[in-house]
């Protein structure tokens, strides 16, 4: 059995990437189960999926823990997750990262390949989706589907949802990062903390699950308490405001939906808290003087 | 009145909440919450909203937050009432329902509380489907728009119905205020709140709340989309009190509904009849809130609109 | 005072005693007399309470829990068809932990419609959370309304609390109930005051979105409460008993099982007719009791294997069936008395309204009598239906 977990955010395809690998393996004359991780997160958030393969009908319907092989579709989640968790010490991981294996620092020297698969993806489909482009670098890295197979895979796939031509392009983005991968072995320095969670006994537990104000050794709890939820991984792009321009009319400040952009009346400044900003854009589509651009919020 | 520096610096729906970039729904409920201030306890339906203001043991709101199930807003914001009404405890109680809840599952329930006149304030986050499942039809999603369950197929494409007329549903109850509102009129949309939050008896806001995903659109342009809708006449910006309405604010000419529907990747399959039908739609509307008495019947249309970009690069991200 | 009045009334008479706060009501047959009475009540002056004409039973049990999460006292009634219309409600007060209480009138749930006691609409709720208590006459009727709300805003419990009381059998029949004293009831009741409510001057957050890493605590916390909710059952039980003079029994009561060889398990009104029938079968001899089963959630097992220990069988009424060949309680009592060898029978009566007469409870007694004579005898008897029969 080949167990595969892919790692995205909410709206990357992490999960088509699961099932339309599965297909593959399925056309290779194989088994295969592709599933989610039914979170309720929204674009942009983490998510997991999950494909195993198999020559026999396969029976386990429990979630991927010890993995022969990591899929990363956006390299910004090992800021903070741990993706080679459960690993097996001879698997292997596939990401998405402009830079090379050597240069990747997982946690874990382990047998990485890796494609800038975002920048495959906006020269061939002219967007940013990188579920189809990151299973080509699979193919050539693990071996266990044919391009071939993948290719076929993704044409019936997302031919069926979005027509012959997305389906080929698709195909093509495969393939191209199936030529470009690079295979190497992982940096293994850093220690990433696990992430600590108020975990109460039944008896712990407030009565009805009703919180008020509240702080465990994990943190705050209860109303407010998503304040310390930091999303600014999710952003592609972020704001920066010329101050000489800004008039401080406040519609960026109002407009945000999530309160990044903080007021400081005493000071009567604006400041920007990129730990919430998810890089909507907004507060510079609104902006009346142009004061505000979106740059790069990874480079 | 209340302008935008007069809002309060720290907000009652905190930073970290998980809805999507862009969201229209968060925008709107951090405004509202801002207004409405901290004496006030909402109930939450099934939603987005529910999701992303609360995943046990987190929350954004700071404010008492309570809910149960989706159709039930209007009993549940009457029963509250009713318990701080019997305390003798001055508290706002306020619904966030979303359009599934209060134009289809909920509507009965809020029907209820408006009929009885009920001291709450239901403010209905109408973003023109089931978001939260994943971006199914409702009785507020507006013709020709997809959804997952009315997907663009070779014989049917898009939803075959035109928006419910939800305004006029609320009004006929006989209620103190109705009022419709934009995010992208922020003066118009505080002075709102602030008045249902100071009207005794049943208030409604529905407020339109742009949803990134459900309406495959660039999240930079929530609020230019939502003013562009006021200024094709797709919404319209007016309250009902007591009875009288009044618009509180005219577009100038009427923008071609085409450039709305093009902003949006939800409309990008309509065709040349379809778009007519639905301007057809918007004209009738239009003419039945803006028309000065005697004026001529024929809405005219303005060219299209240049749509600028933040970014190129944003711009290659997000699709035009 | 004595006063001759239908068990709606008796009802509403504890509802006002226990100075209740907030009454969503809705109506249906045979429980609409509750909240006609409760309405006179709070339109006479007599009563200080949020009288709220709901729009459906739905929004009944939603404005019932968001009032209670405000931290009102909430009463409400309803039957069958209502009770199933706000099924989804009641899986939401019990794990949140909302005390409320709400008479249930039973009656026959479903298509075909009818408007006669049957159990089929309580049984169904049986797994949500809620204690469900069933009633003999008017004055238990009354004093568990004020029993329960003693027990629902135990700490301990912190559940919702079901009376059930048979439809018009009860509910439109008149007979003399004592009416205890608003002061007595007051002492015995204290004002409800819960630690955390939707109250703006310490924001709480109720009915959060649970993840899979809580919900199953919460379940097993929910489960606690119900277990705990048997002792305290009984402490209150004891305590109404000591200042109003009359005892309940707790979990269950029972009737001339001191040297019973054989016992019906009865519920309802049909405790009340067995206790003549077991009155003249001890005349003629025959060493029978009855067990009167009062709470089906929490569910008495522990005290019926005590009490059943001795019997030689035990017959189970039941007034529904669960499609699985008997009725619902009937399963509780054979999973209970699990280990223990005696012959379990069940009793299928009543069902649709149809009268349960002596007649009948003769026979029930009949066959499990036979049965613990060692005759072999059907599981599961239709009593008093066309077709074999009992």
């Amino acid at each position: 059995m080949f167990e595969v977990r892919f790692h995205g955010r909410g709206g990357q395809g992490a999960v088509m990437a699961a099932q339309t690998l599965a297909e593959a393996a399925v056309i290779e004359g194989n088994y295969a189960v592709a599933f989610p991780f039914f979170g309720a997160e929204r674009r942009g958030a983490p998510v997991l999926a999950f494909t195993r393969i198999d020559p026999e009908k396969i029976y386990s319907k429990t979630q991927v823990y010890a993995p022969d092989c990591v899929v990363v579709l956006d390299d910004s989640l090992l800021d903070t997750i741990d993706v080679v968790a459960g690993l097996k010490p001879e698997g292997t991981v596939v990401i998405n990262s402009k830079d090379k294996p050597e240069d990747i620092d997982l946690g874990k020297e382990i047998r990485t390949g890796a494609i800038n698969a975002t920048s495959v993806a906006l020269e061939i489909l002219k967007a940013p989706i990188t579920n189809t482009t990151i299973l080509g670098a699979f193919a050539k890295v693990t071996g266990v589907v044919k391009i071939e197979s993948l290719e076929e895979a993704i044409k019936r796939r997302f031919g069926e949802k979005l027509g012959k031509i997305v389906g080929e392009r698709n195909a093509l983005a495969a393939r191209t990062a199936y030529e470009k991968t690079a295979i190497g072995r992982s940096k293994g320095i850093k220690k990433l903390e696990p992430k600590k969670q108020w975990l109460p006994a039944y008896q712990e537990l407030p009565v009805g699950g009703a919180l008020v104000e509240g702080k465990t050794e994990a943190g705050l709890i209860g109303p407010g308490s998503f304040i310390e939820n930091k999303v600014m991984g999710w952003a592609t792009f972020r704001p920066v405001r010329d101050r000489e321009k800004c008039t401080m009319c406040l519609l960026c400040w109002f407009y945000c939906p999530e309160g990044t952009i903080v007021r400081i009346s005493d000071r009567g400044d604006l400041m920007t808290n990129y730990d919430y900003c998810k890089g909507c854009g907004i507060c510079a589509n609104e902006c009346p003087v142009d004061a505000i651009k979106m740059v790069r919020a990874r480079v | 009145m209340i302008k935008i520096k007069d809002l309060p610096d720290d907000n009652l729906f905190t930073a970290g909440h998980t809805a999507c970039p862009g969201c229209g729904v968060a925008m709107s409920i951090r405004n509202a919450i801002r207004v409405l201030g901290k004496d006030t306890t909402v109930y939450v339906p099934a939603s987005c909203a529910v999701v992303f203001g609360t995943t046990f043991p987190y929350g954004a709101w700071k404010v008492p937050f309570f809910h149960t199930a989706f159709e039930n807003t209007g009993a549940c914001l009457t029963g509250m009432k009713a318990a701080f009404e019997k305390k003798g405890k001055e508290v706002t109680a306020a619904g966030f329902a979303g359009d599934g809840g209060t134009y289809d599952i909920g509507l009965q329930s809020m029907s209820g509380a408006a009929e009885r006149n009920d001291d709450v304030l239901y403010i209905c986050l109408d973003n023109e489907a089931y978001m939260n499942t994943g971006i199914q039809r409702s009785g507020g999603t507006p013709f020709g728009a997809w959804t997952t369950t009315t997907p663009v197929g070779t014989k049917i494409q898009g939803n075959q119905r035109f928006k419910k007329n939800l305004g006029d549903i609320v009004v006929a109850h006989e209620i103190p205020y109705y009022a419709t509102l934009s995010i992208g009129h922020p003066l118009d949309f505080i002075r709102k709140v602030e008045k249902a939050k100071s009207i005794k008896g049943f208030r409604f806001l529905h407020m339109f709340t742009p949803c990134i995903p459900g309406w495959k659109m660039d999240p930079a342009k929530t609020v230019e989309v939502t003013k562009l809708a006021v200024e094709s006449g797709m919404w319209t910006l007016y309250e009902v009190e007591n009875g009288e309405k009044r618009i509180t604010y005219k577009p100038g000419k009427m923008k071609r509904v085409k450039d709305y529907l093009m902003m949006q990747g939800r409309f990008r399959h309509m065709g040349e009849e379809d778009i007519k039908k639905l301007q057809m739609w918007v004209c009738k509307k239009w003419s039945l809130h803006y028309k000065e008495k005697g004026a001529p019947e024929v809405c005219e249309i303005e060219p299209p609109v240049e749509h600028h970009a933040v970014t190129e690069e944003h711009r290659e991200m997000h699709g035009p | 005072m004595k006063r001759v009045i239908t068990g709606d009334h008796a009802v509403a008479m504890g509802a006002k005693l226990c100075r209740v706060e907030v009454v969503p009501a809705y109506p249906i047959t045979p429980q609409t007399l509750i909240i006609e009475h409760i309405a006179d009540f709070v339109n006479d002056g007599e009563m200080d309470a949020k009288f709220l004409t709901m729009e459906s039973e739905h929004s009944v049990m939603s404005a019932a829990a968001a009032a209670s999460a405000a931290g009102a006292r909430v009463f409400t009634a309803t039957s069958s068809q209502g009770l199933a219309f706000m099924h989804e409600m009641l899986y939401a007060t019990a794990p949140l932990r909302l005390p409320v209480v709400m008479a249930n009138a039973s009656r026959t749930l479903g298509g075909p419609p009818g408007i006669w006691c049957e159990y089929n609409d309580s049984m169904g709720a049986r797994d949500s959370g809620w204690l469900q208590v069933y009633v003999e006459d008017n004055q238990e009727a009354l004093d568990m309304i004020i029993q329960s709300y003693r027990i629902a805003e135990d700490k301990r419990v912190l559940l919702p609390v079901m009376p059930c009381l048979d439809g018009f059998v009860l509910t439109h029949t008149v007979e003399p109930v004592e009416i205890p004293q608003q002061e007595d009831v007051d002492s015995f009741l204290p004002p409800y005051s819960p630690d955390i409510t939707l109250d703006p001057a310490r924001p709480a957050m109720i009915g959060t979105f649970m993840p899979a890493e809580y919900i199953m605590e919460l379940r097993r916390q929910t489960a606690l409460a119900m277990e705990s909710a048997k002792k305290v059952i009984g402490e209150i039980n004891d305590e109404f008993a000591r200042r109003f003079g009359r005892n309940y029994g707790g979990l269950i009561d029972m009737y001339r099982m001191e040297d019973a060889e054989v016992a019906l398990i009865t519920m309802g009104t049909v405790t009340s007719t067995s206790r003549e029938v077991v009155d003249d079968l001890r005349k003629a001899g025959k060493k029978v009791g009855i067990i009167k089963l009062r709470f089906f959630r929490p569910f008495p097992s522990e005290d019926l294997h005590k009490v059943l220990s001795g019997v030689s069988a035990v017959g189970v009424f039941d007034r529904s069936i669960s499609y699985h060949g008997g009725g619902p309680v009937f399963n509780e009592v054979r999973s209970a008395l699990y280990g223990n060898s005696l012959p379990i029978i069940n009793h299928l009566a009543g069902i649709g309204g149809r009268d349960v007469t002596k007649e009948q409870i003769m026979k029930m007694f009949d066959v499990t009598i036979k049965a613990a004579k060692g005759e072999k005898m059907n599981l599961i008897n239709w009593h008093n239906t066309r077709g074999e029969s009992v």
